[in-house]
């Protein structure tokens, strides 16, 4: 019985190929959409933790001060304290390969001796890695062991020379051998160069600093760890390696979050066209029910039939998609990596980790989700009373007859949305405003069958006035037909309202960022290392060239800039130190509330402070007088009663909006001189990608992190209109020298607008596959709808209806039906984006973002879909007009 | 008149080719009331497809009026039918969007008249046929035999010559078909119409001034 059941469920979706193509190429694009993210996410971060377990190794405890390197003396006091059983020092950075090569590798300084109780690649099972070699590292400054398979990669042998770049410095190294690890070594790919720590000190321009210290405790860890922290000085810290991977977890989690909630858009899509596919054929098996029916079939096998023709679609277009989805992850993840790294971390995974769980869970999604969209015709299919026909037209009546109920739930599901939007937790993911999004979508897609009938009724009397016979039967089966139309112009404009959405929220966004560069980016030059990515923090600024800087004529202003980036809570922040005195005379930050000169001036006046405002230009005579004003209404350090703050700074809205903080408020950061209690003078809006931000005058900031580095500086000309000549004249001193790299402002805004386009590319491609299905939806409604109503088309004829009059019928009923989604689209899309830019990006990401509505996307989306529908439906009636009515009309 | 001179049509099914109508000719006078018989598959819609411009012929020539239809092009033979004939199918052929009445009314809507003055007349024309009252239904709600009168209605709203009616009683009851037959009887005195009925009802052929016999798409003498 059942295979019986099965093969006439079979033969239908064979009767029909083409129609059930289109259902399952709809399905096995959403899924592997869907797969393809997931996929691609769960590498870069697997292989990106693999990485960090590898180079963690066996350590138990990891000291490290935030941002700044730990004393080299403290590896020997380490060493000798009793609750530790072993300590290895190390220094870490991740470099770009220099000349021929490109990508980045992580050089990891270690010492060989401290080593052997820790990582994983131990070296005496080392692999091709002789005597000589540890000899060459340990005598030879220029000597790198290479991973092998950097060295496979690359093609290196032992005795070539590499060149990488350690900031604006081009340096030779010498592959002293080559080594292999059991397990993965970093998320670079294995890109990891080994070097003797004290000449990767001098390489990475950090002698006597450390990055970190792994030890091994001995006795109970709560133990170890107290002791570890009453021995070290206050802002050196002890944590787990284990907490960087979930930091990282968390970092990528919402990134992740929202690329796997855009790409189950697709498989949204395309679960109307499983449901509208369902729908159809039981509606055109209708007999064939009534008659099995009275042969005996149960409700429940009626049931069972038509399931199981939703679940044959989605097993089906399940497994295509997760062979397309596996193919598309390389793809992704060449995109995902590129916008982690710039974004989050450095990754260069390049292998998509094919994850059975990962497969199950996509194509269970998709079989899921197709036997939800089949469940619903299939159930009323069951319910149909027991009688030979089942009029297609008592179907129509009652979908007309509950319009308004599916109205009212639409409206329902508005209101929740509302509820979703409004609804907030604190911290995570902002789990009830995409639950709000998918409710919008919902409700406007419930909207569909009361607004076709009344479009349909509206514009008859219209239609019919202006085109005659034909804007009449248009309009009639437009309003007539809602059991078959209403879902695909549902689906249509689900995928239409997501696209406007996003691309408004894109587009606001974008435009934001836009008048934020020019508004809160003051600077004529940004002079700095030629480094875009995470690793850009340890890359410096040769000193002389400041020196050389200084005395240049064009020059009237230097703002100094010096970037760190610590782990902070569940997340890294950035903590900024930069000459506020400079950048209050040329505009200041943006804040979201108070006076900018004021805000600015607090945090520019430093107590004991005075370096910021030291190293300013000298050429700049008119400026001194604001300096020393400022200088001077500094009290004395030490007079003063101890505060309970010990500076002013500012922050980033996101900083703000998502750890909760206030103007006014206080905010303790971890700085190698210990925490902080710093008062939060301000919050300014900033959209840079790489993290959220603290911002302090230098001068604070060289207190806190006792250190002299700077990592870029922006210049303040003379007379601006010289750029192009002092861009050119750094470019031509230095660029040889170093790999310095001078912008201008539009250079700038041009590089970070690069970013955001590459940032956002992905999502484009989601919204795509998701119109890309919701076509396939109306392309096969007209279709199967035009075919189905050859007869109708050719009685019209035989009693008189020209080829154009039936041909302008079936136009203005594809062309009411494209408009309608349009219009239902556009309105959902335009109350989708207000919820993603000021409530999901807000509580995802905390940035405010200005509206800014992108007409365009509205007109080229209408005309897509008037085309579109339009060209769908003209195709079938044209072949239906051709001759042969009679044989149309003869069978039954 | 209807003039057919040596009709021929074979129609292609794959390789095979079937002879449905074989140099065929005849002559039907304005305001005759004829009948076709013939055991299935003789050829009789084919015919009547034919003279009402449904179907183009493989050979010979058809003229209705004076007018060859061979030589109609496209909008001319659109015309010709919504114009100059009214045709009724066994299985009724109402659109079952609309109503009764306006299904009746489209013909003469597709002809170009005011919508009110094609209801108004769809309306006469629907108590003509002995349905006055069931205009605003649906064609499901109603019998099969409501049907074929609204699909009889149809025919005429247009005021054609010639009624062709491919056994329009082949779905009814006997009672039904009686009636229906009747109709026919009534609009070819009152209205003097030209009929040209399929049917295999013996009475038809009693209610009719000619009975034409086919047999393999031959007429019988
Ligand atoms: N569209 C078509 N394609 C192929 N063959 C056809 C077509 N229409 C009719 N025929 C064939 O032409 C012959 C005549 O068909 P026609 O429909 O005219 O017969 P009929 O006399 O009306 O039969 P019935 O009494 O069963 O309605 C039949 O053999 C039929 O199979
Ligand atoms: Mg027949």
């Amino acid at each position: 019985m059942r295979a019986w059941l099965f093969r006439i469920s079979f033969s239908h979706l064979a009767q029909y190929p083409g129609r059930t193509l289109l259902g399952i190429l709809g399905i096995a694009l959403g899924t592997a959409v869907y797969l393809s993210i997931s996929l691609a996410a769960a590498s870069a971060l697997q292989s990106f933790q693999v990485g960090v377990t590898a180079v963690a190794g066996q350590a138990q405890w990891r000291i490290q001060s935030p941002g700044a390197p730990l004393d080299e003396a403290l590896f020997v006091k380490v060493r000798r304290l009793a609750s530790v059983a072993a300590a290895a020092p190390a220094v870490e950075s991740v470099l770009e390969l220099a000349g021929v090569y490109r990508g980045p590798v992580l050089l990891l300084g270690i010492d060989p001796f401290s080593e052997r109780p820790f990582r994983d690649y131990e070296f005496s099972h080392a692999v091709g890695l002789s005597d000589t070699a540890w000899t060459e590292v340990l005598t030879r400054p220029d000597a790198v062991l290479v991973s092998g398979p950097l060295a496979s990669r690359l093609g290196l042998k032992v005795g070539d020379a590499l060149g990488v770049m350690v900031g604006p410095r081009r340096q030779a190294l010498r592959v002293a051998g080559i080594f292999t690890s059991r397990s993965g070594l970093y998320p670079l790919d294995g890109a990891v160069l080994l070097m003797d720590i004290g000449p990767a000190q001098e390489l990475l321009d950090r002698v006597g600093g450390l990055d970190y210290i792994d030890v091994i405790g001995a006795g109970p860890p709560a133990e170890v760890q107290r002791r570890l922290q009453a021995a070290l000085p206050p802002g050196v810290e002890v944590v787990r390696p284990a907490a960087e991977v979930r930091r990282t977890e968390g970092l990528v989690a919402s990134y992740r979050l929202n690329l796997a909630v855009l790409s189950a858009i697709a498989l949204f899509v395309g679960m109307f066209l499983i449901y509208q596919s369902v729908t159809l054929s039981v509606v055109r098996r209708r007999r064939e029910i009534g008659l099995l029916r009275t042969l005996g079939m149960t409700p429940g096998q009626v049931l069972f039939l038509f399931l199981a023709e939703g679940l044959a679609s989605g097993l089906v277009g399940g497994l295509l998609g997760l062979g397309l989805g596996v193919g598309l992850a390389r793809g992704v993840l060449a995109v995902m990596t590129q916008n982690l790294s710039s974004l989050y971390m450095p990754v260069a995974a390049q292998e998509v980790g094919v994850q059975g769980g990962l497969l199950l869970q996509a194509w269970g999604l998709a079989v899921a989700a197709t036997l939800l969209a089949a469940y619903l015709p299939a159930r009323e299919a069951a319910r149909t009373q027991l009688r030979a026909v089942w009029h297609r037209e008592e179907l129509e009546e009652k979908i007309e007859s509950k319009a308004g109920l599916i109205f009212g739930w639409g409206l329902v599901a508005l209101v929740l949305a509302g509820v979703g939007a409004y609804a907030k937790i604190n911290d995570g993911p902002p789990w009830p405003g995409f639950v709000a999004a998918f409710l919008i979508l919902l409700g406007f897609a419930l909207f569909t069958p009361l607004a076709a009938r009344l479009l349909g009724q509206g514009l008859q009397p219209v239609l019919r006035k202006i085109l005659g016979p034909a804007g009449d039967l248009g309009c009639r089966y437009l309003a007539g037909s809602l059991s078959r139309s209403a879902v695909s112009i549902a689906a249509l404009a689900c995928a239409l309202g997501m696209l406007i959405a996003v691309t408004v929220m894109i587009g606001s966004f974008r435009q934001t960022v836009n008048d934020w560069v020019s508004r809160a980016i003051s600077g004529d030059i940004f002079f700095g290392p030629a480094v875009f990515s995470t690793a850009a923090y340890d890359q410096y600024l040769p000193p002389e060239v400041l020196a050389e800087l200084r005395r240049d004529p064009d020059v009237a202003d230097i703002y100094l800039y010096r970037c760190v980036r610590i782990p902070f809570k569940d997340r890294y922040i950035l903590v900024i130190g930069g000459s506020f005195e400079v950048l209050a005379r040329h505009g200041g930050l943006w804040f979201r509330q108070g006076d900018t000169r004021e805000i600015m001036e607090r945090v520019g006046r430093v107590e004991g402070g005075g370096e910021g405002a030291g190293v300013r230009g000298q050429g700049s005579g008119k400026d001194n007088f604001a300096t020393s004003r400022s200088n001077d209404d500094n009290p004395e350090p030490g007079t003063q009663n101890p505060k309970p703050a010990a500076g002013q700074v500012v922050i980033s809205e996101p900083l703000a909006e998502t750890l909760h903080l206030q103007e006014g408020g206080t905010i303790s950061l971890p700085t190698p001189s210990g925490p902080q209690p710093l008062t939060i003078a301000g919050v300014f809006y900033d959209y840079r990608t790489d993290g959220p931000s603290v911002w302090m005058d230098i001068s604070l900031f060289r207190r806190f992190w006792r250190d002299t580095h700077l990592n870029a500086v922006r210049l303040y000309l003379k007379d601006p209109a010289r750029v192009p000549q002092v861009q050119a004249r750094l470019q031509e001193r230095y660029g040889g020298r170093y790999r310095l790299l001078a912008l201008s402002h539009r250079d700038l805004r041009k590089g970070i607008l690069r970013i955001f386009d590459e940032t956002f590319a992905l999502t484009y491609a989601l919204e795509g596959v998701a119109v890309v299905v919701a076509v396939f939806g109306i392309i096969t409604t007209f279709l199967v709808l035009i075919r189905e109503r050859v007869r109708d088309l050719a009685l019209l004829q035989a009693i008189g209806a020209s080829r154009r009059q039936i041909l302008g019928m079936v136009l203005v009923e594809s062309g009411l039906a494209g408009g309608l989604s349009f219009g239902l689209g556009a309105a959902c899309g335009s109350v989708l984006s207000l919820l993603l830019i000021f409530v999901i990006n807000k509580q995802a990401f905390g940035w405010t973002i200005q509206l800014h509505f992108t007409p365009a996307i509205y007109w080229q989306t209408l005309i897509l879909v008037l085309t579109l529908s339009l060209a769908a439906a003209a195709y079938p009636a044209w072949r239906a007009i051709q001759p042969h009515l009679a044989a149309i009309l003869k069978e039954e | 008149m209807i003039k057919l001179v040596e009709v021929s049509k074979v129609y292609h099914r794959g390789p095979e080719a079937i002879q449905a109508l074989d140099h065929l000719s005849l002559q039907i006078d304005s305001g005759e009331f004829v009948a076709v018989t013939g055991k299935s598959g003789c050829g009789k819609s084919t015919l009547l497809h034919i003279i009402g411009g449904l179907e183009s012929v493989s050979r010979g020539r058809v003229f209705l009026d004076g007018c060859d239809l061979a030589h109609l092009r496209e909008p001319e033979r659109t015309r010709f039918r919504r114009d100059r004939v009214g045709v009724v199918f066994q299985s009724f052929n109402l659109l079952p969007l609309l109503t009764l009445e306006e299904n009746v009314a489209l013909p003469r809507v597709l002809q170009g008249a005011s919508y009110d003055q094609a209801r108004q007349e769809a309306a006469n024309w629907l108590e003509e046929v002995g349905l006055s009252g069931r205009q605003g239904h649906k064609p499901h709600q109603v019998s099969g035999g409501e049907m074929q009168r609204a699909a009889i209605a149809r025919a005429l709203i247009n005021q054609p010559a010639v009624i062709l009616a491919d056994e329009p009683t082949g779905n009814l009851d006997s009672v039904t078909a009686a009636q229906i037959l009747t109709l026919f009887s009534h609009l070819h005195r009152q209205w003097g119409k030209t009929i040209i009925l399929v049917s295999h009802a013996p009475e038809a052929g009693q209610a009719a001034d000619r009975v034409l016999r086919l047999a393999d798409g031959r007429l019988l003498a």
